[in-house]
């Protein structure tokens, strides 16, 4: 214990050491997290070279701090201008552009890092702390489990649409069957794919995501001079937005603990990801919240939720990739390949025979999040003047830098006329009363949810009874159960209480 | 967004679109899936069925609010003389220039050519001193950024190969 505490300790003052590599990496992450296409994952494929060409630790602090830098970087435009630089950001403009809007842009973003920061710190030393145990929830979650999960994430349609039900189901539902489009994972079969060719591995999710938020917006934004609602105060620039925010965030503590923790178990199961986990987040938080009825309207936690979360699974999927060698995603899968390079193998050796590289990936993180909160919090006051840029420069800013980010994943001119007709899909919805975000959910978790549930059905040979079949399933599907009756039970007895005093 | 125009009756004609492109969708899916296996079929009849029947029981409330006289089958909220006065017809136009020509013309060309033109039309024709500035610095700013400094796979034209070729040789 001591000498793991020791360890621990020199690896820590180790990383320090490594600021001049975090600090401009963490400007990067910004970057490339903030525009649609240009994941992590992207730019650490672009800049593998380089990466390879490092040392050992050089290496792994930048991909390591780029993966966390980008992950919260995602999270600016959603807030500022409604668009989410991943869809692991989807659920962040739920709450975060409305309160842009209501000229509180600067304290949605002090909010958004201080819970992304906090919850990836905080699960950052929760994963180092129960590694053993986090690894052994990926053998426990299959496909039915991993079905009931996918449920907690859809069944947010429900809740965005609690004030037009049925237009939010046809939204949610027609997401799903959009996310249904291409080939069917047993047979292969193509469907729906118009006869385009570029439609049989599913409809991407990027230009999906540029259409249906950054293109519709662009258009909607026009009406007006600024984004910021003319109602909203003006207001002289000033840190006490940023204090306040902090304030906010800090206030509410436990909430940024839980919903973290929802990121970090998410992040452990391999397949799973930050989109699934920011959706749970969120729909939980609504589910357990004495104020379901502010979500949606600017809520502080609205925000904190998915921010929180999506920066825990940053530190659930290195789990995987350290302790069992599987990478839990995209970006740990290139880390992977990159670490093999430099002779470094993953898996239930690592921490005997290379304890200070297992270590060091934690410890970079942790580093990271530390440094992030003193270098990005500062900037919260300059980079919320983007909502009083006037409209007529920022829209066609907007189509052109995201409709191009939708071209670069794939490298299909296809991708950016189907961004065009998710634009225009997202427009109509927007201008109709139907939410893009339950469409987007659909396109995100169906796909998943289909996979899974194939998976449970071949496996069982077509009994459908295997859903109920797991005991932690079965757990699951209470939970799930309990999490969508309570808040209804909640609420009645809200009402209830209203009318007493009321007689 | 609010869905009712300024006499107070709901334009159900624009708020139908979506439920019947989505019957049309569903309709087409199905089409696509009928003789393939069971495996291609079982999730897609289930989801479409939900989402047919909820489009069913969005189209009879719209009847009642017609029968009513509480809804219009007018598209006010959707389509108004508001959109060419702001000028979203054009940017609507230009956008699709900008997604059929930047394959030809390559990222900053184009990317320029589309700021510029945008903005003037929203800007009703004033500052286009300052919007070509604008549009130049920012086409060439994502230039330098995205296509020389980080080599990333943006569409490339002339302009790229020619700095190319101009910064190979010094």
């Amino acid at each position: 214990m001591g000498d793991t505490a020791y360890l621990l300790f020199d690896v820590f003052l180790d990383t320090i050491s490594f600021w001049w590599v975090i600090i401009p990496t963490i400007f990067l992450g910004l970057i490339v997290g903030g525009i649609p296409g240009f994941s992590a994952a992207n730019t650490i494929i672009i800049l593998m070279p380089l990466t390879l060409a490092m040392g050992l630790d050089t290496g792994l602090i930048f991909m390591v701090t780029l993966y966390c830098a980008a992950r919260m970087g995602a999270g600016i435009p959603a807030i500022l201008v409604n668009i989410p630089g991943t869809a692991g950001a989807a659920a962040t403009p739920l709450d975060g552009y409305p309160m842009a809007r209501q000229g509180k842009g600067q304290q949605a973003l002090a909010i958004s890092f201080v819970s992304s920061c906090i919850g990836g710190l905080l699960t950052t030393i929760m994963a180092l702390a129960l590694m053993p145990v986090l690894a052994r929830v990926g053998f426990y979650m299959h496909s039915v489990e991993m079905i009931v999960v996918m449920l907690f994430g859809i069944s947010l349609i429900a809740s965005i649409a609690a004030q037009d039900m049925v237009k939010g189901l046809i939204a949610g539902f027609l997401g799903l069957m959009i996310g249904s489009i291409g080939t069917d994972v047993v047979y292969a079969t193509p469907r729906a794919t118009f006869g385009f060719l570029e439609l049989y591995d599913g409809v991407p999710l990027i230009p999906a995501l540029v259409g249906l938020f950054a293109v519709s917006e662009a258009f909607v934004i026009i009406e007006k001079t600024v984004i910021v609602n003319e109602s909203a105060e003006p207001k002289k620039p000033s840190w006490h937005d940023t204090f306040e925010g902090v304030n906010i965030a800090l206030s509410r503590w436990w909430h940024i603990v839980w919903t973290s923790i929802i990121g970090l178990v998410i992040g452990v199961i391999p397949g799973a990801g930050a989109s699934i986990a920011s959706f749970v987040a969120y729909q939980q938080s609504r589910a357990f919240s004495d104020t379901p009825e502010k979500y949606g309207t600017g809520h502080p936690e609205g925000l904190i939720a998915p921010e929180s979360a999506n920066n825990g699974v940053t530190s659930g999927t290195l789990v995987p990739l350290l302790v069992l060698g599987i990478p839990g995603g995209a970006t740990a899968a290139i880390m992977l390949v990159v670490m093999q390079y430099h002779g470094v193998s993953f898996g239930p050796s690592l921490f005997e025979h290379s304890p200070r590289v297992g270590y060091g990936m934690f410890m970079a993180m942790a580093v990271s999040y530390l440094l992030m909160i003193f270098t990005i919090l500062p900037l919260s006051r300059y980079m919320s003047h983007v909502t009083t840029v006037p409209t007529i420069y920022l829209a066609p800013m907007i189509i052109a830098f995201t409709l191009v980010g939708a071209f670069v994943p794939r490298e299909y001119m296809f991708d950016m006329y189907l961004a065009l007709a998710f634009g225009v899909l997202g427009y109509i919805a927007r201008r109709t009363g139907y939410h893009v975000a339950a469409i987007l959910i659909g396109v995100i978790l169906g796909p998943l949810l289909e996979t899974y549930f194939l998976r449970s059905l071949k496996k069982s040979d077509g009994d459908i009874m295997v859903l109920f079949s797991s005991t932690l399933g079965n757990i699951l599907w209470v939970a799930l159960i309990v999490s969508l009756v309570l808040p209804i039970w909640f609420d009645m007895r809200r009402k209830r209480r209203r009318e007493v005093p009321a007689e | 967004m609010s869905t009712k125009p300024r006499d107070g009756r709901r334009a159900l004609g624009a708020e139908l679109i979506i439920p019947v492109l989505a019957v049309v969708f569903t309709l087409y899916f199905f089409s696509s899936i009928w003789h393939s296996p069971w495996t291609a079929k079982v999730s897609a009849f289930m989801v479409g069925g939900i989402l047919l029947l909820v489009c069913a029981i969005f189209f009879i409330r719209c009847a009642l609010w017609i029968r009513e006289g509480s809804g219009t089958l007018g598209f006010g909220t959707l389509f108004s003389r508001d959109d060419i006065a702001t000028g979203r017809i054009g940017l609507f136009a230009t956008t699709v220039g900008y997604c059929v020509l930047i394959g030809y013309l390559g990222f900053t060309l184009t990317t320029f050519l589309f700021l510029a033109l945008s903005m003037i039309i929203l800007a009703k024709g004033r500052n286009i001193g300052f919007i070509t500035l604008i549009s130049a610095v920012m086409a060439l700013g994502g230039w330098a950024v995205f296509i020389w400094a980080f080599d990333t796979r943006f569409p490339r034209g002339w302009f790229e190969t020619t700095m190319k070729a101009v910064l190979s040789n010094g």
